[in-house]
């Protein structure tokens, strides 16, 4: 689906969260990940734009690696305050579906 | 940037530097400037045009703003090895790419005073807080 954009915003963050927290990896496989899930529009600098941010507050692990091509490579991996933040971040995710659905079947 | 020393300034560094600004930043800048002339041409279009951008709406100076700079080195030459298209960089809207990239380092003088002035004014309208001091009146 396309023009996801401004819905998927504040949720991209644990998006990249969730996918660093499975494995230790870097920005052009975060940005590929998004794509073959479904979210064609993310561009490698709005991943890019977003572990910057997850690097200043502290939420991540940085690593850099020597590349085959080009300048080293960072690798990111979650610390204990960005597993803390991705649990945050299922738990209102949790909390916002579950009050949208219940909008959505009329319920009260 | 590894290139920062902790080292104390001398004193005569210190006076110069009140005169020329941070020396530091100043081989920063340079650096920047260096790895981006580096640069395959479309990507040196692309991050001058930003440069100009950040020029403008960015932190002007200091420590905040040299950390930009070499961040946006870093993205590019990234990007120029990986072959990521321009518009896979910026999307669709690349102001608003430009917005979100600067929000990471501190507001520059401008725009924080100004920040700071707007929420103080709604603050007094709202008769919060009035014995606080306006610092924005000078």
């Amino acid at each position: 689906m396309e023009n996801l954009t401004e819905m998927l915003k504040g949720t991209l963050e644990g998006c990249v969260l969730e996918i660093i927290g499975s494995e230790q990896t870097y920005g052009y496989a975060i940005t590929r990940r998004l794509n073959e899930l479904g979210f064609a529009d993310v561009v490698e600098g709005t991943v890019y734009t977003i572990l910057l941010r997850l690097e200043k507050n502290g939420l991540v692990q940085v690593t850099k690696r020597p590349s085959e091509h080009g300048p080293p490579r960072k690798f990111y991996a979650l610390n204990d305050a960005g597993r803390e933040e991705l649990a945050t971040f299922w738990a209102k995710w949790e909390y916002i579906t579950s009050r949208i659905d219940k909008l959505k079947e009329g319920g009260r | 940037m590894t290139t920062e020393s902790n080292e104390p300034k001398s004193r005569y560094l210190q006076h110069l530097e009140i005169i020329t600004g941070p020396l530091e930043d100043k081989k920063r800048w340079r650096q920047y400037k260096a790895r981006v002339k580096q640069l395959p041409e479309n990507y040196r279009i692309a991050v001058e045009a930003l440069e100009r951008y950040l020029m403008h709406f960015g932190p002007a100076d200091g420590a905040g703003a040299m950390a930009m700079y070499g961040d946006l080195a870093e993205l590019f030459e990234q990007s120029a090895a990986d072959g990521t298209p321009i518009r896979d960089i910026f999307g669709d809207d690349p102001v608003e790419f430009a917005e979100a990239f600067m929000a990471n380092y501190p507001l520059g003088q401008y725009r924080a005073r100004e920040r700071h002035r707007f929420a103080s004014a709604i603050e007094r309208a709202a008769g919060e807080n009035p014995d606080r001091e306006d610092r924005t009146k000078r």
